[in-house]
C-alpha cells in the first residue's frame, strides 16, 4: 500500500517536471505591427476571424461583408468562426497561439498584456485623430484595438404603449420612471420591465449607466478608489436601487428564470413587452423584430436613464468589443486590411444604427432623439481601467462585466433570497473596498 | 524470450498508458500546479502563492456553502435508489408489457444532455408541459418551476432522477436476475410471501451493486454540472461546486483558485472511492 | 382478493412511471408538428393539426446543419470505437496475462483517470491539444476520448479474466507468439465484450457536448450536441422548430436503442459497474 502511493507520488513529480514548462506561464513574443497596407493587390492570404456574432454568420450577413471585402483585396479570403461562449472559449484559446487573425478583444486580458497578445495597430496620436473610442485600447501609446462601433446606454421601449398609458416625455427621476412602469402596469396589456433575467447578459446592460447619471466621465476610473461604487449618491447606487425597486414593486415579468432572450425582442415589439434596459445597439434588432411582426420600426424608442445631472438628460457613449490582430497571425497585413475594412467602409455601424468609430461619420438616426432632446453625450476616462477590472474581478462581484450580482439582487427584491438593498448593496461594498490594493 | 517477455507487457500497455498520460495526468499535474499559483488563466505571468488558494477555499464559508445545494442532489439520488429498486423488483417477476416498461423507464438515460436541457425548458417554462398537464388534471399550477428558490433545486434535481433513474434500474434488474431462479422456485414452495422473498433472496443479492450504486450517487451529487448549467446558468440558488468553480475561472479569472478547487473536488471524490471499496468489497476490488 | 389490488397497485405504479417518463418527450414531438399559428394559441398539450407537418423539421435539418453534423459524429464515432476496442483489449490483455512490476499503479492510473471531473481541467488540456496541433480538427475529441474515458478497459479485463489460460498455452505450444495469441485466441473471444464496449462508447461520444464544443468551433466540423446547441441561438423563441431540432437528435438513439435493446441492457449493466 505504502509503496504503491509512494510510486504515485513519485510518477505525479516526474509529470509535474515534464509539464511545469508549459503550465501558466513561457516567454511573451516580442511586439509587433500590424500596420495598414497600402497595395490591395499584393494583400494575400487566408483570414480568420473571431466572432461573438454567432447570428449575423448564420444569417450571412457577415458572409456580405467578406464578399464586398473581396472586392477591394481579390486575393484575401475571410473565414468566420463564430463562437457562442465567445469570451470563456476565446480566452482558452488565447493559451496557444490558435485564436485567429482577426479577433474582438475579450474581457479576460488585462490592458497591459494587450502587446504581449496583439499586433500594435499604430500610434495613438495617429488614429485618435482618425477614430473614437482608441484610449479603450491604447498601451504605451500604441493602439492594439478598434471598436466595431460604439452606442449610447439606456432604455428601449415600445412607444404605443407608453403613450397608451400616458407617458409621452422621458421620466427625468427615478420616481417618474417607476411612476411611469406602474401605469403602464395598470393597463394590463405589457409586462411594464423585462428583466431577462434567466441570459443574464442583459441585467450588466443596466451598468452601462455609470457616468450617465453624475455625467463624469471619470465616473469608470474613480471606482479606483478605496470607498464603496455603491455608497450614497453615486451612480451604480442608483442603477442598482432603481432596479430592485423595479422588481419590488412588481413590473416585471412574472417568472424571470424562464425568460427568453430571442422571444423578448417580438414581444417589445408587439407591445407585450414596454421596456428593457439595453445599449442602443439593440435598436436595429428591435426594429427588425417589430417589421416581422408586421409592425411600424418607428413603435421602438429609446431613452436615456432616467435622471438629469446639470438639468439636461446625459448618456455615456462607450465602444463595443474591439478588433484586433493576433500577435502570432502569418498574415497581419491581410487581417489590418479587413479592420480597416469593417471600421471605415463596410457601413456596419451605419446598418446597426450605431455610432461609427470613423470620427467623420455622421451620427445615427436612431440617435436623433437624443440630440432633439439635447442630451450630453460623454466618453468615460480610461486612465485606471486596468486597475479598475482587476478590483472588478478580485472582488468576485464583476459589477463591471457579469451579471450575478445583479441576479441576486432580483432575487433579493423578488423576495427569492434573504436580505434587502441597503445591505446587499453595503456588503457589495465592503467586498468591493477589500479588493482595492 | 525471457528478457522479451518483461519488455511485452509494455509493448501492449504503451498506446493506452501514452493516451492516459497526455490526456488525462498531463491536465492534472498542470491543475495542480496551477492551484499554486494566482494565474488568471491567460496572462503570460503568475504567481506562486503557495497553498494560500486552499487556504481560501477553507476558510470563506461562501464558497463551500454551495456543497448544500449537492443535498438536493444527493436527497434525489437516494429517492432515485428507492424508486429504480422498486421498478427493477416489479419487472423482475412476471409482468405484461415487460419489456415495453423497461425500455421507457431506461430509455431516457440515454438522450443527448443538450437534447434533455430543451426538452426540460419547455418542461419547467410557464404554461409549458408541466403547468398544462397539472391543468388538465384540475391543479391550476402557477408554479414558478425554476423561479421560486425553494423549488428550484427540487426542479432541476427531478430532471436528474428522470435521467439517471434508467440507469440505476437497469443495473439494479441485472443483479436480481443473476439470483438463480431456484433460489424463488425453493422459497415459493416454502410459501414465502413477496416482501419475504425481498428480504432474504434479493436483498443479499443485491447488496455489492447497491452501494456501487449509492457511492456513484454521492460523487456524482457532488460534481453535478450539465443540467443546472444549461438551464439556469447557476442562477436562483442552483449554483453547483462545479458550476462555481467554472465561474471562478472564466468569469473572475481565478484559475488558480479555481484549480484548487478542482483537486479538492478530486481528492473527495477519491475518498469517497476509497471508502466504497472499504466497505464493499466485491470481486472486482483485486483489480486495484 | 389481496392479489388483485397489488397487482392494480404494480400496474398503476408502472403507468404512471410511463407517463413521467414519456410527458416531457411526446409533449415535445408534439411541438415539432406545430406550425407557429398552432403554437401562438399557447395550448401546450394540444395535439398539432397535421401530423405530417414536417416543416419544422426540414427547418432544423437545413438551417442546422445536421447533414454535416451526422457526418461528423459518425466519423468521430468510428475512428474513437475503434480506437477503444484496440487499445482497451491490448491493455487488458497485457494486464491480465502478464506478470510485471508496477501493475497496480497502472491500474491505479486507469482507475483514478476515470473519476478526474473532466470540466475543471479544460484550460491544460486545451495546451495539450494546441501543442500537437489538433485543434479545431475531428482529432482532438477523437484523441481525448481515448485518453480520458477509460471505462473499456474494466470490461475487458473482466471479460478477459474468463477466457481459460490454457488456451493461450496451447497456442504457445503450437509457437505462436504473444501478438498471434493475442489477434487469433483472445480478441475473437471477446466479441461479447466488444459489443458492449461498442455501445457503450457509442452512445457516450454521440451525447458529448463539452469537448466538441470547445474543441471544434468550426461550424463545418458541428456534431450533434454542437449543432442543436448553436441552432437554439437565431431560433431561440421558435420552440417548433427547437423541438423538431431535439426530436432529430434524439431519433437515431432510439432506432438504435429499438434494435440493439438486449445488448445495451447487458451492455450498462456490466460496464457501468466498472
Amino acid at each position: 500500500m505504502h509503496k504503491r502511493a509512494l510510486l504515485l507520488a513519485a510518477t505525479a513529480a516526474a509529470l509535474l517536471a515534464i509539464t511545469s514548462a508549459c503550465t501558466g506561464g513561457g516567454s511573451a513574443p516580442a511586439e509587433q505591427d500590424a500596420l495598414s497596407p497600402t497595395d490591395p493587390s499584393k494583400v494575400t492570404g487566408e483570414v480568420t476571424v473571431l466572432t461573438h456574432r454567432t447570428d449575423l454568420v448564420q444569417d450571412g450577413t457577415m458572409k456580405k461583408y467578406a464578399d464586398e471585402f473581396k472586392k477591394t483585396y481579390p486575393n484575401v479570403t475571410i473565414k468566420y468562426d463564430a463562437i457562442t461562449d465567445y469570451e470563456g472559449e476565446v480566452k482558452i484559446r488565447m493559451n496557444t497561439e490558435n485564436y485567429g487573425d482577426v479577433l474582438m478583444i475579450p474581457a479576460a486580458i488585462q490592458r497591459n498584456d494587450y502587446p504581449k497578445f496583439f499586433a500594435s495597430l499604430g500610434g495613438a496620436a495617429d488614429l485618435s485623430a482618425k477614430y473614437r473610442f482608441t484610449s479603450n485600447t491604447t498601451v504605451n501609446d500604441k493602439v492594439y484595438g478598434l471598436a466595431g462601433f460604439g452606442g449610447v446606454n439606456g432604455f428601449i421601449y415600445n412607444k404605443e404603449v407608453w403613450a397608451a398609458a400616458g407617458v409621452t416625455k422621458w421620466p427625468t427621476s427615478s420616481e417618474e420612471f417607476l411612476a411611469a412602469l406602474a401605469a403602464i402596469k395598470a393597463k394590463g396589456a405589457s409586462v411594464p420591465f423585462y428583466t431577462n433575467y434567466k441570459d443574464g447578459w442583459p441585467l450588466s446592460q443596466l451598468g452601462g449607466a455609470l457616468g450617465a447619471i453624475s455625467c463624469d466621465p471619470k465616473a469608470r476610473d474613480k471606482l479606483a478608489a478605496k470607498e464603496s461604487p455603491w455608497k450614497a449618491g453615486s451612480d451604480l447606487r442608483a442603477i442598482d436601487t432603481l432596479l430592485f425597486n423595479i422588481v419590488k414593486n412588481q413590473l416585471i415579468e412574472s417568472d424571470p428564470a424562464t425568460t427568453n432572450w430571442e422571444d423578448s425582442k417580438g414581444l417589445l415589439a408587439t407591445g407585450k413587452i414596454a421596456t428593457m434596459g439595453l445599449g442602443s445597439w439593440s435598436i436595429v434588432q428591435m426594429q427588425d423584430a417589430a417589421k416581422k411582426a408586421g409592425k411600424d420600426p418607428s413603435i421602438i424608442g429609446y431613452m436615456p436613464f432616467p435622471a438629469l445631472p446639470g438639468g439636461k438628460p446625459c448618456a455615456v457613449l462607450g465602444p463595443d468589443y474591439a478588433y484586433a490582430v493576433n500577435i502570432h497571425s502569418k498574415v497581419k497585413p491581410a487581417a489590418r486590411a479587413f479592420i480597416d475594412f469593417m471600421t471605415d467602409k463596410s457601413g456596419f455601424a451605419e446598418s446597426n444604427q450605431s455610432v461609427a468609430v470613423l470620427k467623420s461619420a455622421p451620427m445615427p438616426a436612431a440617435l436623433k432623439p437624443f440630440s432633439e432632446a439635447g442630451v450630453q453625450l460623454i466618453e468615460l476616462t480610461q486612465e485606471k481601467a486596468g486597475e479598475v477590472d482587476k478590483i472588478d474581478k478580485l472582488s468576485e462581484i464583476g459589477a463591471l462585466s457579469t451579471h450575478d450580482y445583479r441576479q441576486k439582487l432580483v432575487d433579493i427584491a423578488r423576495g427569492a433570497a434573504p436580505g434587502d438593498l441597503n445591505g446587499y448593496l453595503d456588503e457589495l461594498g465592503k467586498k468591493w473596498v477589500a479588493a482595492v490594493p | 524470450m525471457r528478457n522479451m517477455g518483461r519488455l511485452t507487457p509494455w509493448l501492449y500497455l504503451a498506446a493506452p498508458l501514452g493516451l492516459l498520460v497526455i490526456f488525462t495526468y498531463v491536465p492534472v499535474v498542470s491543475m495542480f500546479s496551477y492551484s499554486l499559483t494566482n494565474w488568471d488563466g491567460v496572462s503570460y505571468d503568475s504567481e506562486f502563492v503557495g497553498i494560500d488558494n486552499y487556504v481560501q477555499l477553507f476558510t470563506r464559508p461562501e464558497l463551500f456553502q454551495v456543497f448544500f445545494v449537492s443535498l438536493y442532489y444527493l436527497a434525489a439520488s437516494l429517492f432515485q435508489i428507492v424508486v429504480a429498486l422498486y421498478f427493477a423488483v416489479v419487472l423482475s417477476f412476471k409482468t405484461r408489457f415487460r419489456n415495453f416498461f423497461k425500455g421507457i423507464l431506461f430509455f431516457p438515460y440515454l438522450i443527448n444532455g443538450v437534447a434533455v436541457g430543451f426538452v426540460f425548458l419547455y418542461f419547467f417554462k410557464q404554461g409549458g408541459t408541466l403547468d398544462s398537464f397539472l391543468g388538465l388534471l384540475g391543479v391550476q399550477s402557477r408554479q414558478f418551476w425554476l423561479g421560486d428558490p425553494d423549488l428550484v433545486n427540487v426542479s432541476l434535481s427531478s430532471v436528474s432522477v428522470w435521467r439517471f433513474l434508467g440507469l440505476n434500474f437497469v443495473l439494479f434488474l441485472g443483479a436480481i436476475s443473476a439470483i438463480p431462479s431456484e433460489l424463488y422456485e425453493a422459497a415459493e414452495i416454502d410459501g414465502a410471501n413477496r416482501w419475504q422473498i425481498f428480504r432474504s433472496i434479493i436483498a443479499p443479492g443485491i447488496k455489492p451493486i447497491l452501494g456501487l450504486v449509492t457511492i456513484l450517487s454521492i460523487s456524482g451529487s457532488l460534481s453535478v454540472f450539465e443540467i443546472p448549467y444549461i438551464m439556469t446558468g447557476g442562477a436562483n440558488g442552483s449554483t453547483t461546486f462545479v458550476i462555481q468553480t467554472v465561474k471562478q475561472a472564466f468569469q473572475f479569472d481565478k484559475t488558480g483558485l479555481a484549480s484548487a478547487a478542482a483537486v479538492v473536488l478530486l481528492a473527495l471524490i477519491l475518498l469517497i472511492t476509497w471508502i466504497q471499496r472499504k466497505i464493499v468489497p466485491d470481486e472486482r476490488n483485486e483489480l486495484a | 382478493m389481496t392479489r388483485i389490488l397489488a397487482a392494480t397497485g404494480k400496474y398503476a405504479s408502472l403507468v404512471v412511471a410511463c407517463v413521467v417518463m414519456l410527458l416531457p418527450l411526446v409533449t415535445i414531438f408534439a411541438t415539432s408538428l406545430k406550425t407557429s399559428q398552432e403554437m401562438a394559441t399557447g395550448e401546450t398539450l394540444a395535439l398539432p393539426r397535421n401530423w405530417f407537418n414536417f416543416d419544422n423539421y426540414v427547418t432544423a435539418f437545413a438551417k442546422g446543419d445536421m447533414l454535416v453534423a451526422f457526418a461528423n459524429t459518425a466519423f468521430i464515432l468510428l475512428f474513437s470505437i475503434t480506437g477503444t476496442v484496440l487499445i482497451g483489449s491490448m491493455a487488458a490483455y497485457a494486464i491480465d496475462r502478464f506478470a510485471f512490476r508496477l501493475k497496480r499503479v497502472v491500474l491505479g492510473l486507469f482507475l483514478v483517470a476515470a473519476l478526474v471531473p473532466g470540466v475543471t481541467t479544460q484550460v491544460a488540456t486545451f495546451q495539450v491539444i494546441d501543442g500537437f496541433g489538433l485543434f479545431d480538427t475531428r482529432w482532438a475529441p477523437i484523441l481525448l476520448y481515448l485518453g480520458t474515458d477509460i471505462v473499456a478497459i474494466y470490461i475487458f479485463l473482466q471479460f478477459i479474466r474468463s477466457i481459460p489460460v490454457s488456451l493461450d498455452e496451447a497456442a504457445r505450444v503450437d509457437g505462436a507468439s504473444s501478438f498471434k495469441i493475442y489477434r487469433s485466441v483472445i480478441f475473437p473471444l471477446l466479441k461479447p465484450a466488444i459489443a458492449t464496449v461498442v455501445i457503450i462508447k457509442g452512445i457516450t461520444v454521440y451525447n458529448d457536448f463539452y469537448i466538441p464544443f470547445l474543441y471544434m468551433p468550426s461550424e463545418e466540423l458541428g456534431v450533434i450536441s454542437t449543432s442543436l446547441f448553436r441552432f437554439k441561438g437565431p431560433f431561440g423563441a421558435h420552440w417548433e422548430t427547437l423541438s423538431a431540432g431535439a426530436v432529430l437528435v434524439i431519433l437515431p438513439t432510439l432506432i438504435v436503442f429499438l434494435l440493439l435493446q438486449r445488448f445495451i441492457y447487458n451492455g450498462f449493466t456490466s460496464g457501468a459497474t466498472k
